[in-house]
């Protein structure tokens, strides 16, 4: 059997093709304009560049924040459900599913199935996010790519004492007046966002074993900082930013109604 | 008898200087380093008073420990208490929104404080919000609160409270061709709804009065006005209240116990 899952995200879309050995293909874009659009075109680049046809895929499930929007699926899962059963996937041993995206946490419980049985999420709020860590890149003058490594060589004597991201912000600029390294204020915004996402795991009680997803996963600083808060291992997909995509497919394969 | 107050806030330095009670000169600059000092210089500069003639002074607000010349230190909502009441003395609800925080505050008839609440963990509804959406919008920020209030429409609803999330919100309704007036009335009203949620726990009575630097934006005060339907007193110089109140500690400490505070 042949499914899809679109993931459409604030920033990206993400989209899986999946077939009974596996991940046939993935392919992460960029959303412009419109949601459906973005979605339409994500979804023919990738079976472009698979070579496979429309009519050889049996269901295709949406996720994400725009998942109502996606027209050309069959039907739509909620981000936590996706996210568990995608995490799984990649580890079967995951009871607890972390996903730090653009706007927000979300902590899923799941069970050895890999269906969700509990959740907890801050999308209200900045800190946390990887809405924050795109400004502090951007104010330190660092790809984003980059900045997960440099912040392993800080120091952790930078600690920011403001929750809210507007104010910590300024408590940045303060410290790159006052010369203080980027390694050392990179580590220190990593704490403070782990330290968000820490309070968003134990609203739902956390047990290993720990997956990490979402694009926020390749940054090594936010995943050595998880593991000194938590004090437990976090595993990270290979690609840890298409999990929701791969769960929405996931979720195809089961009969329809079936959730 | 000459006594000074000094309010080192987040964003500006405030100090007053009384005599006998009376205000005698006040200033306002913006915070930094030796800002304390600073602003009091700016203060003695309007008067004819010379530094070595105050008897006490008393510090408040976020830097108040960093105030080597203050004998005192009293927390920002006693202070906003009491020089709220000496410019109302029936006011019994303060409503205080300063540059990075704003406080509700429930007072009795001496001016002492009953119950208060505060955020200063969001920069929601505070006046850091109403800074970075000015210069997102290329507004200047003394203008925002007339040009919210020339908006013709509804205002345009801002659904996101955190700031971060927010910019990006008024980003696209710019890019969408909207007017900045209905943006800016859409802001103000989102302050003005944080602001409720803070009053409506300690309560509000009919002698309301509204400090700190916001109260200056009449977008914000007015759709407070409306919300809570109580119109609102506010002072000559609204960003001075809590350094008044710290000059008027420093007066009662002196009269109380002579010029060693003890």
């Amino acid at each position: 059997m042949v499914t899809a899952g679109i993931d459409i995200g604030h920033e990206s879309v993400n989209v899986v093709v999946l077939h009974d050995d596996g991940i046939l293909g993935h392919a992460t874009l960029v959303i412009s304009g419109e949601v459906g659009a973005a979605a339409r075109l994500a979804f023919e680049t990738t079976l472009g560049r698979l070579g496979v046809a429309r009519a050889s895929i049996q269901r295709i499930f949406a996720t994400g924040v725009g998942r109502e929007n996606v027209t050309l699926a069959d039907g739509h899962r909620t981000q936590m459900l996706s996210h568990a059963r995608g995490a799984h996937w990649w580890f079967p041993g995951a009871r607890t599913v972390v996903d730090v995206g653009a706007e927000g946490n979300r902590v899923m419980r799941c069970d050895a199935r890999g269906s969700l049985t509990d959740f907890a999420l801050n999308d209200k709020c900045a800190a946390g996010s990887g809405v924050f860590l795109e400004t502090v890149a951007g104010m330190l003058d660092i790809p984003i790519a980059d900045m997960g490594a440099l912040s392993l060589r800080g120091s952790s004597d930078v600690v920011l004492t403001s929750t809210c991201a507007v104010f910590a912000e300024s408590e940045i600029v303060a410290e790159i007046h006052r010369g203080t390294p980027r390694e050392d204020i990179l580590r220190g915004v990593n704490d403070s966002i782990v330290s968000r996402i820490a309070a968003t795991s134990r609203r739902v009680g956390i047990e290993p074993d720990l997956v990490l997803t979402g694009g926020v996963a390749r940054n090594a600083g936010i995943v050595q900082a998880l593991r000194e808060q938590l004090e437990m291992d976090v595993a990270v997909p290979e690609h840890p930013e298409i999990t929701g995509a791969l769960g929405a497919a996931l979720l195809a394969r089961e009969p329809a109604g079936a959730a | 008898m000459l006594v000074c107050g000094i309010d080192v806030g987040a964003r500006t330095a405030k100090a007053v200087l009384m005599v006998d009670g009376e205000i005698a000169g006040h200033s306002v600059i913006r915070s930094g380093p030796g800002s304390a000092v600073a602003a009091l210089k700016a203060a003695l500069e309007t008067t004819t008073l010379r530094r070595e003639d105050i008897e006490f002074t008393v510090a408040t607000g976020y830097g108040r420990v960093v105030v080597p010349f203050a004998q005192r230190n009293v927390t920002e909502i006693a202070c906003h208490a009491k020089g709220n009441h000496y410019f109302f003395p029936r006011v019994r609800t303060i409503l205080d929104m300063g540059g990075q925080d704003c406080k509700a505050i429930r007072c009795d008839e001496a001016g002492k404080v009953a119950t208060f609440l505060m955020n200063d963990k969001c920069a929601a509804g505070t006046g850091r919000s109403l800074e970075v959406m000015a210069s997102l919008l290329q507004v200047r920020l003394e203008d925002l609160g007339r040009l919210a209030l020339e908006a013709s429409g509804k205002p345009e609803k801002i659904s996101n409270t955190c700031v971060v999330f927010a910019k990006s919100e008024v980003l696209a309704l710019a890019r969408q061709g909207v007017p900045t007036r209905e943006i800016l009335a859409g802001l103000c009203e989102g302050v003005a709804e944080r602001v409720k949620g803070l009053l409506r726990v300690v309560g509000v009575e009919e002698d309301f009065v509204i400090s700190g630097g916001i109260s200056k934006n009449v977008g914000v005060v007015r759709r407070i006005e409306e919300k809570l339907g109580v119109m609102s007193h506010i002072c000559f110089e609204p960003q001075i209240v809590g350094a008044l109140g710290a000059a008027l500690f420093a007066r009662g400490i002196l009269e109380r116990t002579g010029p060693n505070g003890r």
